[in-house]
């Protein structure tokens, strides 16, 4: 498309928060891959500049927004504390309701992750399909079982939430953080399919008005005030800011209630099983939605060094280039962010990777990985001590 | 975007051999058109080579259609030397960014100009080296910018700036040949022609490769945060500590209001109520460390120093340097815009020129932040404006001028470490006479007398007679 209106509706104030002086460059991925300024936070910022000044748009510029794997790193790294994330997401939503920038089929492909039966016979397929080893390894996909046992609840202590693709593919995981959650004597609660996601994805790819649909029904499966825990960084960041995403009371309240399963554990750590044997060395990737946008990585660290032998990673918390469904749509950028995180990795000698988030595990697993989720790793380490 | 036919030729020749790596975007131009300046300019092509060989071409091929070019690494310098003035192709060396050699034996690595300064001391410090000069964009500056401006940073007080850790530079001079500056012998013969190009701002060729020096990382460090309840009690800790005989490895001071956004940022504890803090930085051997704490303990003790507080391990040293090297960019805390100077006055007046920047900031209505290397008396003052207020810039211009001025005045000269650009080009004659300038003009046009190297940047319009590519700054480059 070339010079498409657009109506640009960032606060001017937001704008101008960028005094350009680039200090975001080497903490942002794509510019890190490619060292080009219109994939860089600074770059990105002066197009929306230009084109909110302008009020036109075209592929060029639809293009370098759409390569921000929106990891937020540059938010961290950025003495002014400028709001980039929002401004990206604007930008978005601005594109996607504005111009022709997410065709139908992405729109509907979206519009799957909310929608459980859909969902469920899609991976029901692909289950089949791993048997006759149709999928591709490389894919880095678990191994979805064809039938799947029910979440069984324990008590009403707290909430996990179990999210879209992670509860289709990954429900193991679940029981694993629920078997941790139990070990400290709390009762957990699963939501009914009304929380079967959290609209994440659909911020990310502009579809705002999704994602407040399926925010207002999320919140619906979570009556009474117990704490809400996430084991997707990704999921509980965005369950966090359902009171800025919808502009209510009641979603502030929601978003109150909602942690990182970590943080949880991190206040509780006297009630977790001692730690006894061995202790693995594991490297811990720092998912970018829980270093970056909630600042919550340390407390993985915390409950995962109880039992292991925790090593960070000496690339301030670099994205992975997972981004939710960015490797699908930018598999190239995608895999040559991931090369440089798996340089890092390789550099410390460990035996497995955790990671705090499903999309970052998939990617990196991907990539030739061992990885787990941290707590998958804590349980492992329970269960034998038992 | 790409009009005239000749420039349409010049950019399919371009393709030719950069493939889709030589832009000329709209939307990608405007991101080419600033550096970390105010100034703002208007590129006619952007390329990314990855070799010497493409620089080389890229250059030729300006030549053959009458171009000018000029060279970007990390588009973070602060005087515009980076600011396409002239309708130049920038020729982006970003992409070249790969460590070639390391040689620990003879302390020497060769690196491309797109190589980030941190990123080259953190791939040494395993082998116990780094990268000596350290500015305050040390994370995101390249190699190439730093041999453009002869960058410092808070260490260069100890240790030197650019020039002192660069044994040699492959060039493209600006016809097109490929030379290599200096050698990697200690002494080397003839005239310093690898120190002409070091800060020469890249109107002598762009640089292609470096063989910068390494310096071994020292076996103790210790850092000091001292806190005053009078900034020019802090000023004159600085030459008491220097007059004791004592040069630490940096000597570094931030006002109130620099204190005050830079602990917003890092949380470092930082006292938000002092009036200026002094940030010491003592390295060597273990004893001589001792001994120069004690030294900066006494001396800061006889100037009303309100505490002094000792890092405790590397991540509280971390933290608090953190907090000193984001200040700039935390500026935007207090006001959207900032003007950042650079000018040195000898140590013995900076409570002098301190005050004077307080009174020119107010006289303009303006907010002052000081965040500066005091040790080698290196000031940079920001003001600190939002450019959507009316007529702002006029007085932010004119104090600007007052404050290089007063520094002049106080026996200081132009710039520390930022390079003259295009900010500073038409102060040169407040420092310089004609004669010395001419004689300047004489050394460039060696270089490059056709003028296609970074046209209109470092000397004034009219100290050389084939400055055909434009007379002024452009109106409307202020942004």
């Amino acid at each position: 498309m070339k010079n498409v209106p657009i109506d640009l509706p960032i606060p001017t104030e937001d704008l101008v928060s960028c005094v350009s002086c680039g200090l975001c460059l080497p903490h942002c991925p794509t510019y890190r891959v490619t060292q080009e300024e219109s994939a860089s936070p600074r770059g990105r910022i002066a197009l929306m500049k230009q084109a909110h000044h302008d009020g036109v748009v075209d592929d060029e510029f639809v293009e370098f927004m759409d390569t921000c794997i929106q990891c937020r790193g540059c938010e961290t790294a950025c003495p002014a504390g400028v709001q980039f994330g929002s401004m990206m997401e604007t930008t978005r939503e601005a594109l996607a309701t504005q111009t022709r920038y997410q065709p139908w089929w992405a729109r509907l492909g979206y519009r799957t992750l909310g929608w459980q039966k859909a969902l469920r016979a899609g991976s029901a397929l692909i289950a089949l399909l791993q048997r006759f080893r149709l999928v591709p390894q490389k894919l880095g996909l678990p191994s979805i079982p064809i039938i799947q046992r029910p979440l069984v609840s324990s008590g009403n202590d707290v909430w996990l939430f179990t999210g879209c693709i992670m509860d289709a593919w990954m429900r193991d995981t679940h029981r694993a953080v629920q078997r941790v959650l139990e070990s400290t004597g709390a009762g957990i609660a699963f939501p009914d399919k009304r929380a079967n996601c959290c609209g994440a994805l659909h911020v990310h790819a502009g579809l705002a008005p999704e994602a407040r649909r399926l925010a207002l029904r999320t919140m619906q499966a979570f009556p009474g005030d117990a704490p809400i825990l996430v084991d997707s960084a990704g999921c509980g960041a965005q369950l966090k800011d359902y009171g800025h995403l919808l502009d209510s009371d009641a979603a502030r309240e929601f978003s109150e209630r909602v942690l990182d399963v970590h943080e949880w554990l991190a206040q509780r750590l006297d009630d977790l099983p001692e730690k006894t044997g061995l202790s693995p060395r594991i490297v811990v990737q720092d998912p970018c939605h829980l270093r970056h946008v909630q600042r919550a990585h340390e407390s993985v660290y915390q409950v995962l060094g109880r039992y292991v032998e925790a090593v960070s990673l000496d690339d301030d918390g670099l994205c992975c280039g997972a981004g939710g469904a960015y490797s699908t749509f930018h598999p190239q950028i995608a895999s040559d962010v991931r090369d440089r995180k798996i340089r890092a990795i390789e550099e410390i000698q460990a035996e497995e990777v955790a990671s705090a988030n499903p999309g970052c595990l998939l990617h990196l697993r991907s990539g030739g990985l061992e990885v787990r989720h941290p707590l998958e790793i804590v349980d492992g380490l329970i269960k034998k001590d038992e | 975007m790409v009009h005239k036919s000749a420039d349409k030729k010049l950019l399919s020749e371009l393709r030719s051999f950069l493939g889709d790596r030589a832009r000329d975007g709209d939307f990608e131009l405007g991101l080419y058109a600033k550096d970390g300046s105010v100034l703002k300019g208007d590129p006619m092509i952007v390329c990314l080579p990855t070799s010497t060989e493409e620089v080389q071409q890229i250059i030729l091929a300006c030549r053959r259609y009458d171009r000018p070019f000029l060279a970007r690494g990390s588009g973070t310098g602060l005087a515009g030397g980076a600011v396409p003035v002239g309708d130049p192709v920038v020729i982006a060396t970003a992409k070249m960014n790969k460590i070639l050699d390391i040689d620990i034996d003879n302390r020497i690595a060769w690196v491309e100009p797109g190589v980030l300064n941190l990123d080259l001391s953190r791939e040494l410090s395993p082998l116990g080296f780094h990268f000596a000069p350290d500015p305050s964009s040390q994370q995101v500056c390249s190699i190439g910018g730093n041999v453009a401006n002869n960058s410092g940073g808070p260490h260069c007080l100890a240790y030197g700036v650019t020039s002192a850790h660069v044994a040699a530079i492959e060039v493209v001079l600006p016809d097109g040949r490929v030379a290599l500056l200096g050698d990697l012998t200690a002494e080397s013969p003839g005239y310093d022609l690898r120190g002409l190009f070091i800060g020469s701002e890249g109107t002598m060729g762009v640089a292609t490769k470096v063989a910068v020096r390494l310096t071994p990382n020292p076996p103790e460090v210790r850092t000091l945060l001292l806190d005053f309840a009078d900034v020019r009690d802090g000023a004159a800790a600085v030459s008491s500590i220097i007059a004791n005989g004592l040069i630490p490895a940096a000597l570094e001071m931030m006002d109130q209001r620099a204190i005050e956004i830079v602990e917003a940022f890092v949380n470092a504890g930082y006292p938000t109520e002092a009036d200026a803090v002094l940030l010491v930085e003592l390295d060597g051997l273990p004893g001589g460390v001792e001994h120069g704490v004690e030294v900066v303990r006494a001396v800061a003790n006889r100037h009303q120093v309100g505490s002094v507080r000792v890092a405790a391990d590397d991540a509280e040293r971390a933290l608090l340097w953190k907090g000193r090297k984001n200040a700039f960019g935390a500026v935007a805390r207090i006001k959207p815009d900032y003007y950042l100077h650079d000018t040195v006055v000898p140590r013995g007046k900076l409570v002098e020129v301190l005050e004077k920047v307080y009174q020119i900031a107010d006289a303009y209505d303006l907010i002052a932040v000081n965040v500066f290397h005091a040790g080698d008396g290196n000031l940079h003052p920001i003001l600190a404006y939002d450019s959507e207020e009316k007529g702002v810039l006029e007085r932010v211009q004119a104090a600007g001028r007052a404050i290089v001025t007063a520094s002049i005045e106080a026996g200081g000269v132009l710039s520390g470490e930022h390079g003259i650009g295009l900010e500073k080009r038409d102060y040169m004659g407040m420092l310089f006479s004609a004669h010395d300038m001419a004689t300047q003009d004489l050394v460039r046009e060696a270089f490059d007398p056709d003028g296609f190297a970074n046209p209109l940047k470092v000397l004034p319009s009219g100290s050389r007679c084939s400055d055909s590519f434009g007379q002024h700054v452009p109106d409307g480059a202020w942004v």
